[in-house]
């Protein structure tokens, strides 16, 4: 591994196993994994189908819990948490995009944005909140529901909802899968840029070796374990390594 | 299609089960009903059978309308019998044995003048009936000791002597209207085979002395008949009756024990109507869940509806679907409702023989009537409640099946509205037609009303509070943040969902309100009359029989130190125009004094004319006119000199002098004491209290105090029981919060999920449910009092006549009814709630709503 040494750790696993069912039918979705997610870095996981991508990002955001092993967000370690206080450190520390449905229907896009902060119980920076709607194009759009944006629109609020609370990792699962390749790629070069503007730290999850080219640096997984990582990815570069796998 | 329909239920049992649930508490109650009155009907049957067992024929008074008086409380017209007809009778062919009876209603006292049963106070009569020795009139049986003899012996019956703890031997006071004799208790006896006397106390006296106790004369009650080996009790019964005057019939022991059932299913038949009246209510209000429940699970299929139309189905199969649907829910339900029905039934039956009354329960079981009301009841109210939802299922295009859930079209409100408030104006027309048009029969007008405008005022509520609700949401959000605001939005999300449930909350509410309203206000209005108009300083009442018109009662009482005047207040019946009419009779001369009367002119002016009534001056009466009162034995032509101010309390008002001309018994009920200026009211209380417990022990002294907390008493008690038989709705009403919760926890279970992901804790989804569930709560209780009130102020003002000048509104009671909204609204929120919290994230991420 070529990582500086100033390089500070956003999250990482030890050991990171995580099966499912038992007996004949049981499936080791991870299997002993170690991985260092460094801060203000764009992080992508790619992998086939089934290789434990999803697992691993649900693992680490402290969605879901790990069979053995351990993992820490920043200093805090979450394996052992209680169920409340895991709930508190995702509240603080952390931001979400799902691949679809990653809004509450009923509020306006502005209320959906702002959903962490108030549930959190914390007070909006005006400043922040205008510098992250200006950038993601969202202005005009704050008093829609999510049914009356489009959606790209849709992701683009999410994303916003991910940033605003400044968290220290916004974990991200096929932002871009549901989006048509115009829409994916401005929503991947929004999330380009709060890395580089902002020194956000983003793990995303795709299968699209272009989503994955807007990275820093690319883990390749295969059988619940880590294969291959790639620094400057291109798109070209990532899908011959995927067609090495057997992809 | 059918297949599809079970297979539909099969897939989601839980989501119906409440739903099943809903329409089998009022189904329940139906068949509660029918199983209660069935089991106390054969019961009393049989027991009839019982008493008239070794009777062969009875011949008994009638009046001339051929009525014999209240079956159950021993009481006849109040007419004897004389020597003639026993012997008339006697000297029928194949009659073997005839002989008289009398009984007599009084009291059983202790030496130490306490009463042990009956007189003074409520409750089961204590009659005397004289000992014939034949065990098939007396229907009786000596179990210790002998039978009465002398005058001054008596027999009790077994239950008695065991609840005073009476033993052979023992010294007390037989009480009568006139007076009070002290026995010797002789014996006790078994009356029929289980001594089964419904609470009553049963006294066998010899003949004088039950004689003496009615008060004198040498008549009889009734006639028992044992006819001749072999000879037909039919056929002699009629004989008798052919040579028995007018005013008296024979009819056999069987005849006569088969009316008295009769009559006593009549009489059941009205506690049928009124629990019935409340078990619809509770259905009505299971048809709201139905409906919401229905309306909610074909949204939640619409995709699967689409899919179905796309792939060839026809709107008209996917709406047989659905109704097949309920069908079947509707056929569980009523399973349930029947069984549920039973054990309500056989519960109550339970614990009434367990605390005594309940002996004359036959064993419970449920009859035809209850299996085939609760089957059509049941599955028509489940079946009729979703047709609407199953004419939208079918309506559903196949190319819903490609939208997104979240971005179908919504239907506007105007429509709804429109239907609403056309719904309520004709309700509300309606009830006021029924109110103050004067038709006949206006409770079916007000009742098509108020059911027109509850509905009228259902459909509205989509507009009406559900943005009242979506107001409070600033407040709700500053309260309770994103949870409060959450809870609003969703309460918004679906109007018609949240205006259906809250409504069946409302109808519920309405109905208390409305009987709190009316109960308060009855209350107020005994409070002022009794407080403001009783003048007198006591009252003495007969609270058991009616006293006679005897001066040697007025006398007795007047010879009490410091009483100033005593005026009796009576009643009879007699004919005007030849429609039975109540009459009332004072003591004109002193009547002012006791009472504040608002008579025109005052009653002491009344110059042996008659006072006439509202309702009377509707009949025609009018000051100036005369009136002919006709009599059993008599009648008078009285002119009109003045007005009574209200309805109610007697059409036409007389003196005793004119009374007496109409040869009917009159029947006092209060004598009305005014104790002498300055004179220690407690003294002369406790002076008439000594007097009537030893001369008049079927009398009692009362304050107007006491009077009032009386009539508050019954008051409370009649509003409670109206509370428990309209808690069966409002349970309904909770499961319908409950289910529209369950469903819509089901239906946003993404959402859900997607909050836990970013940071809401469990108990904070927990409590955005319970929010959302106080406030369709509270919203719902808060119109139904707001309804429930105003009918119930409508109501009263229709009323004005008998004195229900003014409105009082139950605030304190509202108040309860408004947490206990909250309280539900919290109860209900449960289970929902629970099943939110417990949502796995992951898996409530990846739903597939
Ligand atoms: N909830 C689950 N129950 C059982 N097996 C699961 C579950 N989630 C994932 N798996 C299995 O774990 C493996 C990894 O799944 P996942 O992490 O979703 O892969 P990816 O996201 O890379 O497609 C797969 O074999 C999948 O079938
Ligand atoms: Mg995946």
């Amino acid at each position: 591994m070529t990582t500086s040494t100033t390089v500070t750790i956003a999250a990482s696993m030890r050991g990171g196993t995580k099966d499912y069912g038992s007996g004949d039918a049981a499936v080791r979705a991870l299997d002993g994994l170690d991985v260092d997610i460094a801060q203000s870095e764009f992080t992508a996981i790619m992998g086939p189908s089934g290789s434990g991508k999803s697992t691993l990002l649900h693992t680490l955001a402290g969605l879901d819990r790990l069979t053995a092993g351990e993992s820490w967000i920043g200093e805090t370690q979450i394996t052992g948490l209680s169920e409340d206080k895991i709930t508190q450190v995702r509240r603080d520390k952390i931001g979400f995009v799902f691949q679809a449905f990653n809004l509450i229907p009923s509020l306006s896009a502005r209320e959906n944005i702002t959903l962490p902060l108030d549930i959190a119980g914390r007070d909006i920076d005006p400043a922040w909140f205008e510098e992250i709607i200006s950038i993601l194009g969202l202005g005009d759009r704050l008093t829609h529901l999510p049914a009356e944006l489009s959606g790209g629109q849709q992701q683009r609020v999410a994303v916003a909802r991910a940033l605003v609370a400044r968290p220290e990792l916004i974990f991200a699962d096929e932002p871009s899968g549901n989006l048509d390749s115009r829409s994916g790629a401005e929503l991947l070069g929004f999330m380009r840029r709060a890395v580089k503007e902002f020194g956000q730290t983003i793990v995303m999850v795709t299968h699209d070796p272009t989503a994955a080219s807007y990275s820093d640096r690319v883990l390749f997984l295969a059988d619940g374990r880590i294969v291959d990582e790639m620094r400057e990815p291109t798109a070209d570069r990532v899908l011959d390594r995927m067609k090495q796998m057997g992809h | 299609m059918f297949r599809l329909a079970a297979r539909s239920v099969q897939h989601n049992p839980k989501r119906l089960l409440l739903t099943a649930f809903a329409v089998a508490l009022g189904v329940g109650l139906i068949a509660a009903t029918h199983i209660f009155t069935d089991s106390l009907d054969r019961g009393f049957t049989r027991l009839f059978g019982e008493i008239y067992d070794g009777v062969d024929v009875i011949v008994e008074p009638v009046t001339s309308d051929g009525d014999v008086g209240d079956p159950t409380s021993g009481d006849s017209v109040g007419k004897d019998l004389d020597d003639a007809v026993v012997q008339t009778a006697r000297s029928t062919a194949g009659v073997e044995l005839a002989m008289g009876s009398t009984e007599a209603v009084g009291a059983l006292i202790g030496t130490d003048g306490e009463t042990l049963a009956g007189g003074s106070g409520f409750g089961p009569p204590t009659l005397f009936f004289n000992w014939t020795g034949v065990e098939d009139f007396d229907s009786a049986t000596i179990v210790d000791g002998r039978a009465p003899e002398g005058d001054d012996e008596i027999v009790v019956d077994v239950g008695t002597a065991e609840a005073h703890g009476l033993t052979v031997g023992d010294q007390v006071v037989a009480g009568g209207a006139d007076g009070t004799y002290p026995s010797t208790v002789v014996g006790t006896a078994s009356w029929g085979d289980g001594n089964n006397t419904q609470g009553a106390t049963l006294v066998w006296a010899s003949l004088d002395r039950v004689r003496e106790l009615r008060g004198g004369g040498d008549g009889w009650s009734v006639v028992h008949v044992r006819v001749d080996d072999g000879a037909d009790a039919e056929a002699v019964a009629v004989a008798i009756d052919d040579r028995l005057p007018d005013g008296v019939r024979a009819l056999t022991g069987a005849a006569k024990a088969e009316e008295q059932a009769a009559s006593l299913g009549e009489a059941l038949k009205a506690v049928d109507v009124f629990t019935l009246a409340f078990a619809f209510v509770a259905l009505f209000v299971g048809a709201y869940i139905i409906a919401n429940t229905f309306r909610i699970i074909v949204t939640q299929r619409t995709r699967e509806f689409g899919l179905m139309r796309a792939v060839g189905v026809k709107g008209q199969q996917v709406r047989t679907m659905v109704l097949a649907e309920a069908l079947l829910i509707g056929l569980v339900a009523s399973v349930l409702g029947i069984l549920l029905g039973y054990a309500l039934a056989g519960g109550i039956i339970g614990l009434l023989k367990a605390l005594g009354p309940g002996e004359s329960f036959a064993v419970p079981i449920i009859p035809l009537d209850a299996v085939a009301w609760g089957f059509a009841v049941g599955i028509v109210v489940t079946v009729a409640s979703a047709l609407l939802p199953a004419i939208h299922a079918s309506r559903i295009s196949p190319m819903e099946a490609m939208r997104d859930a979240a971005t179908q079209n919504r239907r506007g409100l105007r429509m709804r509205n429109i239907v609403g408030g056309a719904l309520a104006l004709a309700g509300a027309g309606l009830t006021t037609v029924g109110l103050y048009a004067g038709l006949e029969r206006p409770y079916v007008y007000v009742g098509a009303g108020a059911v027109l405008l509850v509905l009228g005022v259902t459909l509205l509520a989509a507009q009406l509070l559900v943005p009242l609700a979506y107001g409070m949401r600033d407040l709700l959000a500053r309260v309770w943040r994103v949870d409060g605001r959450l809870a609003a939005n969703n309460i918004h999300r679906e109007p018609r969902r949240s205006a259906n449930t809250a409504a069946a909350l409302m109808i519920g509410v309405m109905l208390l309100a409305l009987t709190a309203t009316v109960t308060q206000t009855v209350k107020s209005v005994a409070a002022d009359a009794i407080g403001g108009q009783f003048t007198a300083d006591l009252m003495v009442v007969s609270t058991t029989v009616p006293g006679s018109a005897d001066d040697a009662v007025v006398a007795d009482l007047a010879s009490v130190p410091d009483v100033r005047t005593v005026t009796r207040s009576a009643s009879l019946d007699a004919r005007v125009d030849g429609v039975l009419v109540p009459v009332t009779v004072l003591d004109t001369a002193t009547a002012e004094e006791a009472i504040a009367y608002e008579t025109e002119p005052a009653f002491a002016e009344i110059d042996g004319g008659v006072f006439v009534s509202p309702s009377a001056i509707e009949a025609g009466a009018e000051v100036g006119d005369t009136v002919t009162l006709v009599g059993e034995d008599g009648e008078v032509t009285l002119e009109v000199t003045g007005e009574y101010p209200t309805s109610g309390d007697g059409d036409y008002f007389v003196d005793f002098a004119q009374a007496e001309r109409l040869g009917t018994t009159i029947d006092v009920w209060q004598y009305s004491i005014v104790a002498a200026p300055g004179a220690d009211v407690d003294h002369v209380r406790a002076d008439l209290e000594d007097l009537v417990a030893t001369d008049y022990p079927l009398l009692t002294v009362q304050s107007p105090d006491d009077m009032l907390a009386l009539a508050n008493q019954l008051i409370d008690l009649m509003l409670a029981v109206i509370t428990a038989l309209l808690s069966g709705a409002l349970v309904i009403a909770m499961l319908g919060v409950a289910n529209t919760l369950l469903l819509s926890v089901t239906e946003r279970t993404r959402e859900i999920g997607l909050l836990r992901a970013v940071g809401a804790r469990r108990r904070s989804v927990r409590r955005m449910i319970r929010i959302e569930s106080v406030v369709m709560s509270v919203f719902g209780a808060v119109l139904g009092i707001v309804l429930g009130v105003a009918l119930g102020v409508a109501l009263i003002r229709a009323l004005e006549e008998f004195g229900f000048e003014t409105v009082t509104i139950p605030w304190v009671l509202l108040g309860v009814y408004t947490v206990l909204a909250i309280l539900a609204g919290i109860v209900a929120a449960w289970w929902p709630a629970r099943k939110a919290a417990k949502l796995d994230v992951l898996e409530a991420i990846a739903f597939d709503g």
